[in-house]
């Protein structure tokens, strides 16, 4: 049985929404905030929280596998680089061509508007939805 | 083992326990989550069912109310199993170690393990590694 398709999406991100997914996760890191010490420091400029980067690809999933994805569903990722709170972000998943242990399994990433890999893994979900 | 609350995650050993806590789901905050992540998949709504990454989120920002990050800190790796689904509104059951933790070219890496119960069950489990400098930045 081979894994559902998923079909990718892509997201704008912003200064606002990073302040936003600040106040909600309770994640108040200057680093994705604070634009004087964020330019200070290495980065050059504020950068997206991981999560919140994190959360386009769960999304993905939400979007193609529904319900199985809120109750059975597993990720498994590396943060490779950080997205700019301009960045546009693209979340993508590849079907793996077998079902394995009764969850379809996928490779995952992220990616800016440039082609780099911001997140890649794997994603897992049971087969019998 | 234990320590005093904001203790900095760098300074932690390999196997502390974080103190067993409970945090609240809630609508209002499932609500803003989706708005600052600007997700309208409709399917939330349709099984009354959270976000996994919503839980994920919550459970981070609880375990950061009783640690403090250094400056610097890198999140790099995430790691989450949901074994059931997660209504918006539960009073959930948290519990967290540190699992792994190494040092090379004076930055320390470190592995929070946490698992995320409604009453008996454990509905998510997930890992969270975190990069570190050795040195806390002034």
């Amino acid at each position: 049985m081979s894994a559902p398709e998923v079909a990718s999406i892509t997201k704008q991100l912003s200064q606002e929404q990073v302040n936003e997914y600040a106040n909600a996760a309770g994640d108040h890191n200057p680093i994705h905030i604070d634009v004087a010490f964020a330019e200070a420091s290495p980065f050059g400029g504020t950068i997206a929280h991981g999560m919140l980067v994190l959360a386009s690809l769960s999304e993905m999933m939400a979007r193609s596998l529904g319900k199985s994805w809120l109750i059975s569903g597993r990720l498994r990722v590396r943060f490779k680089a950080p997205a700019r709170t301009r960045d546009s972000i693209t979340a993508s998943a590849k079907a793996q061509s077998a079902t394995d242990g009764g969850r379809h399994r996928y490779v995952v990433d992220v990616v800016n508007q440039d082609g780099e890999v911001l997140i890649s893994g794997t994603a897992e979900v049971d087969a019998r939805g | 083992m234990t320590s005093s609350p904001r203790a900095l995650l760098s300074d932690l050993p390999k196997d502390y326990s974080f103190p067993p806590t409970t945090f609240e789901l809630t609508p209002d905050f499932v609500t803003a989550y989706l708005d600052a992540t600007c997700d309208e998949a409709p399917v939330y709504a349709e099984a009354a069912l959270a976000p996994p990454l919503a839980v994920a989120a919550r459970a981070l920002g609880t375990l950061l109310e009783l640690v403090e990050l250094p400056p610097g800190s890198l999140h790099t790796g995430q790691e989450m199993e949901v074994h059931a689904g997660i209504p918006f509104d539960a009073t959930l059951e948290l519990s967290g170690r540190v699992a792994q933790r190494s040092e090379r070219a004076g930055m320390i890496i470190a592995a929070l393990d946490f698992a995320v119960a409604r009453g008996a069950d454990v509905v998510m489990r997930g890992r969270t590694t975190v990069m570190m400098p050795k040195e806390t930045i002034a």
